[in-house]
């Protein structure tokens, strides 16, 4: 048998726990301390020395100061307990450990110190019957699960099925910014929830308490929330947390805030991903749906944008940029037939063009090309759309700009002169 | 005399013509022709233009700056055989950051010229600051093959930060700027001024390699659409002599 203790910070203990279950289902915490039944899983994690450098040295959490390890779990917390209180360790484990690290020993210990008896090894010497009469069989128990006499049985930890945290901030906050400290530890707890559950947070949500009722007399409400997703499932930190850091930069604080809870919304189950032994599959850098997010988080999801063609007569309705966070798979794309004589740059407005002598003029006289290309008719479907667009596409060369993209809307019947409009740009 | 110095062999005067014994460097180049690129390099597809980058292309990791002397100059003519190759393989979207004023990217004629829709993603950053910002999470994405970037103010050392990550990263920057940056210092190893209405010229006026003589020309146009205009010059030259517009001309006599 191979048992670890460990002493996690007072605030963190769910979080350890947490952290520990990734590395066996038999976790339990007895008197404040973490205990962790690694016998059967220490060969996949490659040995004692292996398991604990990856237990001992999350990335996230604050790190756990003493540990101690032993065949039980008894005596494992007896190691730690003299850890923690700075005591040397007896030259005999488990015969020589002081009756105080005995849990089960603490009401008899007057007693016990009285007739001279100080160590786990002295109690074991004494006559059984006599020492259950006199204090009880809870003790000879315990000392027999101590030597691993007996089976131990402790109540294992679970893990909850959502990640719900609420931590008091360590001092009121006024602006969002000022919550991420927090709202890291948080982080830290909610990546060992999800590895130990083998889970990727798709949505989360961070909720902070107003530390005034009202303001100015208004009244607040309560709490106020920030939801966050992510396309992908993930249980990678660092993402998540540079997309909180985005959103809280651009969210005011109605109050200061006194407490910071995080919550998720939607995991799920994440399947390992596959490593490659290719060098050219190990591309360095993140992946497109975090660059997405991101810049989406800063910029605002508007402005980061994919094209979808539309099959439409019309140019300025041939394609429509839409958010890429939210744009699913492109349909099959409908080419124009004449697409290769269109220019590569639209303008966002077809400009009008000033006329001179009947010609249309764009920073000097154009030399029409070509002859005309005739598009006929308002799509009706369009409902929006001017009744109708019939229009002259020209090619048109201008000496300053090169080669331009113009079209003359036809008159309708007795509706004074045709009038120019500049729409592309060929580059 | 006992004692013998020992003696050197000392040429008679250091030849430093003789540059063969220079080490095969990137950054080490004779001044009378190309070096070498730094890495792989991206075939531009325009065979003269080739021939007078170093290494035979566009470099495949770091900036590339792009001069333009209008907006909206030859960029996607000059870019888009390496880009349409670029899409062939595997891989994310080409990231295009800002663009001209008042112009969108028209997508049916990019993917009739060889870069499909489904490998476009515009990022509208509102001013210089979130442009350069958004480059730079462009290129440190494992998935994007490419980033455009229209840049019209950025200074040296923002630029040199930009080539330093393009270059950790191994993809290529493109930054299209206008041609009075060609005063200001820059980074990019490569620097070329677009310019010409009806053919399009490049001069390469930073390279590693020897200062050119004259621009490039290049065709300006798409090859159908110079096929088409050759058509109409070749109709209307004996149109022109007999002074008979075509019917459908008529409104728009030249």
């Amino acid at each position: 048998m191979c048992w670890i203790a460990l002493s996690p910070p007072e605030d963190q203990q769910a979080a350890w726990c947490w952290q520990a279950l990734q590395f066996t289902p038999r976790v339990a915490l007895e008197q404040g301390c973490v205990l962790l039944d690694v016998s059967v899983s220490l060969r996949l994690w490659g040995g004692l020395r292996a398991l604990l450098a990856q237990l001992l040295r999350p990335a996230l959490l604050p790190a756990c100061q003493v540990w101690a390890q032993a065949p039980t779990a008894r005596v494992a917390l007896a190691l730690l307990r003299l850890k923690m209180g700075d005591r040397p360790r007896p030259a005999r484990v488990p015969d020589g450990l002081p009756l105080d690290t005995l849990a089960a020993a603490q009401p008899a210990l007057a007693v016990l110190e009285r007739i001279g008896c100080r160590d786990w090894g002295s109690l074991r010497a004494l006559p059984r019957a006599g020492v259950a009469r006199r204090f009880g069989a809870a003790l000879l128990d315990a000392l027999d699960m101590a030597y691993g006499e007996r089976p131990e049985a402790f109540v294992w930890c679970q893990l909850p099925p959502v990640f719900d945290q609420n931590l008091e901030l360590p001092a009121l906050a006024d602006n969002a910014p000022e919550l991420m400290w927090t709202a890291q530890r948080l982080l830290g707890a909610l990546q060992a929830w999800l590895r130990a559950g083998q889970r990727g947070v798709l949505s989360l949500a961070l909720e902070w308490t107003y530390d005034l009722r009202r303001q100015d007399g208004v009244l607040l409400p309560p709490t106020a929330s920030l939801p966050v997703r992510t396309s992908q499932a993930t249980q990678d930190m660092a993402h998540i947390r540079r997309l909180l850091a985005e959103q809280l930069e651009r969210t005011p604080l109605a109050a200061p805030a006194n407490h910071l809870r995080l919550r998720t919304l939607q995991t799920e189950v994440l399947a390992g991903r596959n490593a490659s032994l290719l060098p050219e599959d190990q591309a360095k850098g993140e992946r497109l749906h975090e660059l997405v997010e991101r810049l989406g988080a800063r910029l605002g999801a508007d402005r980061v944008l994919v094209p979808r063609l539309v099959a439409d007569h019309r140019p300025e309705c041939m394609q429509r940029w839409v958010p890429a966070h939210a744009a699913g798979a492109p349909g099959a794309p409908t080419l124009p037939a004449n697409a290769a004589l269109q220019p590569a740059w639209l303008l966002r407005e077809p400009l009008p063009l000033a006329m001179d002598a009947g010609q249309p003029v764009f920073h000097g006289r154009l030399q029409l090309l070509a002859r005309p290309h005739r598009l006929d008719g308002a799509g009706w479907w369009d409902l929006g759309a001017p009744k109708f667009a019939s229009r002259d596409y020209r090619l048109a060369f201008s000496e300053g700009w090169g080669l331009l993209w113009l079209y003359q809307e036809l008159p309708r019947s007795g509706q004074g002169e045709p009038r120019w409009f500049l729409q592309g740009a060929y580059a | 005399m006992l004692f013998k110095y020992p003696v050197f062999a000392v040429p008679s005067r250091l030849h430093l013509a003789d540059t063969s014994a220079l080490p095969e460097r990137p950054d080490v180049w004779r001044g009378d022709a190309l070096g070498l690129a730094g890495s792989a390099v991206l075939p531009s597809g325009h065979a003269a233009l080739d021939a007078e980058l170093p290494g035979g292309g566009w470099p495949a990791a770091g900036l590339t700056e792009l001069l333009q002397t209008r907006a909206a100059c030859h960029d996607w003519r000059v870019l888009m055989p390496a880009l349409a190759r670029l899409a062939g393989q595997a891989g994310g979207p080409v990231v295009l950051v800002g663009g001209p004023d008042g112009l969108q990217p028209f997508v049916p004629a990019l993917a009739a010229q060889g870069l499909p829709p489904s490998r476009l993603l515009w990022v509208q950053a509102p001013d210089a600051k979130a442009r350069l910002w958004a480059a730079e999470q462009a290129l440190r994405c494992a998935d994007v093959p490419a980033v455009l970037a229209w840049l019209p103010q950025a200074r040296p050392e923002l630029l040199r930060r930009l080539h330093l990550v393009a270059m950790d990263h191994g993809r290529p920057l493109f930054a299209f700027r206008p041609a009075a940056a060609q005063q200001e210092g820059s980074p990019a190893p490569l620097r070329l001024l677009l310019d010409g209405s009806d053919a399009l010229q490049v001069q390469v006026f930073k390279r590693r390699g020897p200062p050119m003589a004259a621009p490039v020309t290049l065709a300006a146009h798409a090859p159908s659409l110079a096929a088409l205009a050759q058509r109409r010059a070749q109709r209307l030259a004996p149109a022109a002599a007999a002074e008979a517009p075509h019917v459908l001309d008529r409104a728009v006599t030249a």
